[in-house]
């Protein structure tokens, strides 16, 4: 049993090098995806300009395009994706629920209703005022459902059901009265990537950033808790105390992601269910591949937004949604759900 | 029992058809008043249509709101038109304050009782023709004759609107207006003659969608463009793929193509609010690192202007106002 002190998932599955390569593997589809998704845009700009605008910055259009539009909007993918799917892992190791994703918690609830109360009031206004309400509001529901559903893993999920409805339906309901507001709103409620380089992302980033790192420290505890609460008390995990932080890291990983890129469905859902094979039940190594693959499945979902259509772009979160739904059938026959 | 209970509801409902019946006579009754009156047959995008040939008590929606509240005409009862607050004169304000409020801010908020309640002889539709199915015309219709007059492209106010005063019997007042108009435009026009030729023109729109990276280029005959080209601003370029309506004078490309949409404009205007405050589609443009590598905005010739929205004539002498004040430094140059 992996449940501390020792390399991820090596014990266990008796295949800690091949588990190593599958991590390098990913890193190296991670680079070769990003680099083709600073490439790729609504100007066309020559392989070798690209290259260029990222060692030898002169300041022409190709330039300011790839160094202050495009490279911006790939660390946002990167970031966003490694958030959304290691939220996705946490919630469904903490809930013992493959059907989990960030949003049960009703952060993304949370965040939606923020930014209508916000509209309604006039004060999310910008891409500022938006970022704001939506911290706001994610962190508020995080909180409540955590006080309300904190003492088991089922109370906390149909908490955040409840939540999600309540404030949905409320939110819908506010949109309908106030048209301005429902217009507002439309341009959030799809996440997207575009246009985010002018935002102040700094924190946002940061919180991902750290909450990434946490998830890596706490993954060795979630694998006690993993096999569930009996088990972990008696190898002496501290259940409570993994739990809480577990919730925290959820939170802000959920809500920064959706506060800098709005709703993106199926990423946390799905990334989780393509690495839980190759991590063969071990959760540091669920996190980390999922902290990889998250980010691949979004750049090629952002890359896909800007090329499918000839009209021009859609938001990356009708792409993800296009691929997540096929995706998660064809992970679940091909897998099952996996060991959770 | 419940025989009765049915004996009874169909008493009420006989006793409320009766009732209505006697409404739709006294109003049968009150077209035959004024069926003596003289009518002509006007033609609208709804077909010809026969209407009083002196309209005294006229219903008005969409952007037929500030014209004939401009023109004079014998309006008793209008949509909401909060857009075009802003643009009305303390005057014409209160007309619109006072007036009853038939309908909401859209087509689909059409408040028909408070339509028949006005007891209009004639009512005058300024919404887009694809906007039209959202309200009952033929339930219009029972109340008064129906005239649809929507825009088609922005710069098309000038005749929509002559057609709205038209069918409202108010051209007078309307073509004193449109002088004014015309002579306002003709005297910034002559201050600006020097300065404008040759100079070639581009302008970024208010309905840019930021949540998508992308931003609003119009062109001639736009919303933001149409009335500085009647001081003889010459807007290049055309749109390249053009749709219906006002999508056939703008446009809506990723921020990357910004280079290539302004890179050959001399002097690049762009739509403010009517307070002056740059709007946050507009603001996105601005903010970004291409939008310092334009040549005119290297040479500082960039202009704001407000009350790009401007449907009448009222409303055009103060964008004439705005340009003519925004184009000032071109004069010392």
């Amino acid at each position: 049993m992996t449940a501390a002190g020792h390399a991820p998932g090596a014990e266990r599955t008796g295949r800690g090098a091949p588990q190593a390569g599958l991590l390098v593997g990913g890193l190296v589809l991670l680079a070769v995806v990003a680099v083709l998704s600073i490439g790729v845009g609504a100007r066309a700009v020559a392989p070798t300009e690209v290259v260029r605008a990222l060692l030898d910055f002169q300041g022409t259009d190709d330039h300011v395009i790839v160094r202050d539009v495009r490279a911006p909007r790939a660390l946002l993918a990167v970031a966003v994706g490694a958030a959304l799917a290691v939220a996705g892992a946490l919630i469904q190791t903490l809930a013992r629920n493959p059907l989990a994703e960030p949003g049960i918690l009703g952060v993304t609830a949370g965040a939606g209703f923020a930014i209508t109360v916000g509209s309604a009031l006039g004060l999310a206004v910008g891409q500022a005022g938006e970022l704001a309400f939506a911290v706001l509001g994610s962190v508020a529901a995080a909180l409540l459902v955590a006080a309300v559903g904190r003492r088991s893993p089922l109370r906390l999920v149909l908490t955040g059901v409840a939540l999600t409805a309540v404030l949905s339906g409320v939110g819908l309901g506010l949109r309908l009265v106030l048209p301005d507001v429902f217009d507002a709103y439309r341009f959030w409620s799809v996440g997207s990537l575009a246009a985010r380089e002018q935002a102040p992302l700094a924190l946002p980033l940061t919180a991902i950033g750290l909450a990434l790192l946490g998830a890596l420290l706490l993954s060795r505890a979630l694998n006690a808790l993993a096999l569930g609460e009996t088990v972990a008390h008696t190898l002496g995990a501290g259940v409570a105390r993994v739990r809480a932080v577990t919730l925290v890291l959820i939170t802000v990983l959920t809500g920064a992601a959706t506060a800098i890129a709005g709703p993106i469905l199926f990423v946390g859902l799905i990334v989780p269910h393509l690495a839980r094979r190759p991590a063969g039940g071990s959760v540091p190594w669920l996190i980390l591949y999922t902290m990889v693959l998250g980010p691949v499945l979004l750049l090629l979902a952002d890359i896909g937004s800007r090329v499918l259509l000839p009209t021009g772009e859609v938001p990356v979160a009708i792409v993800t949604a296009f691929l997540g739904g096929p995706m998660l059938i064809w992970a679940v026959r091909r897998y099952g759900a996996g060991s959770l | 029992m419940s025989i009765r209970r049915s004996a009874g509801l169909v008493g009420a409902v006989a006793l409320a058809l009766a009732l209505t019946g006697c409404g739709a006579s006294s109003s049968d009754d009150g077209d035959e008043a004024s069926g003596s009156a003289k009518t002509r047959v006007f033609t609208a995008d709804n077909g010809k249509i026969t209407i009083p040939a002196d309209p005294q008590r006229v219903v008005a929606t969409g952007y037929a709101v500030p014209a004939l509240i401009e023109a004079d005409a014998p309006l008793v009862g209008i949509s909401s038109w909060q857009r075009g607050e802003p643009m009305m004169s303390d005057e014409d304000l209160a007309t619109y304050t006072s007036l009853p409020k038939v309908a909401g801010e859209q087509a689909a908020e059409t408040n028909y009782e408070a339509v028949a309640e006005a007891e209009p002889d004639l009512i005058v539709i300024g919404v887009p023709a694809p906007v039209l199915g959202d309200i009952d015309v033929e339930r219009l219709e029972s109340i008064a004759p129906v005239v649809a007059i929507g825009p088609t492209v922005p710069s098309a106010w000038r005749d929509l609107s002559r057609d709205q005063a038209d069918a409202a019997g108010a051209l007078e007042e309307f073509d004193a207006r449109q002088k004014e108009y015309e002579d306002r435009a003709a005297e910034v026009a002559a201050r600006y003659e020097d300065v404008l030729g040759g100079l070639e023109f581009g302008h970024v729109g208010a309905y840019g969608e930021v949540a998508k990276g992308t931003f609003q280029r119009e062109f001639s005959g736009s919303w933001g463009t149409n009335i500085a080209e009647d001081i003889g601003a010459t807007y290049y370029g055309e749109v390249k793929e053009p749709g219906p309506g006002s999508r056939s004078v703008s446009e809506y490309p990723s921020i990357e193509e910004l280079p290539e949409s302004l890179g050959e404009a001399d002097v690049i205007t762009y739509s403010v609010q009517a307070d002056g405050s740059v709007p946050e589609a507009v603001r996105y443009v601005m903010d970004s690192p291409l939008w310092d590598n334009l040549p005119a905005v290297k040479a500082g010739k960039t202009f704001p202007i407000r009350y790009t929205e401007a449907a009448t004539h009222g409303q055009g002498i103060q964008t004439l106002d705005a340009i003519d004040e925004a184009f000032a430094p071109l004069l010392d140059r």
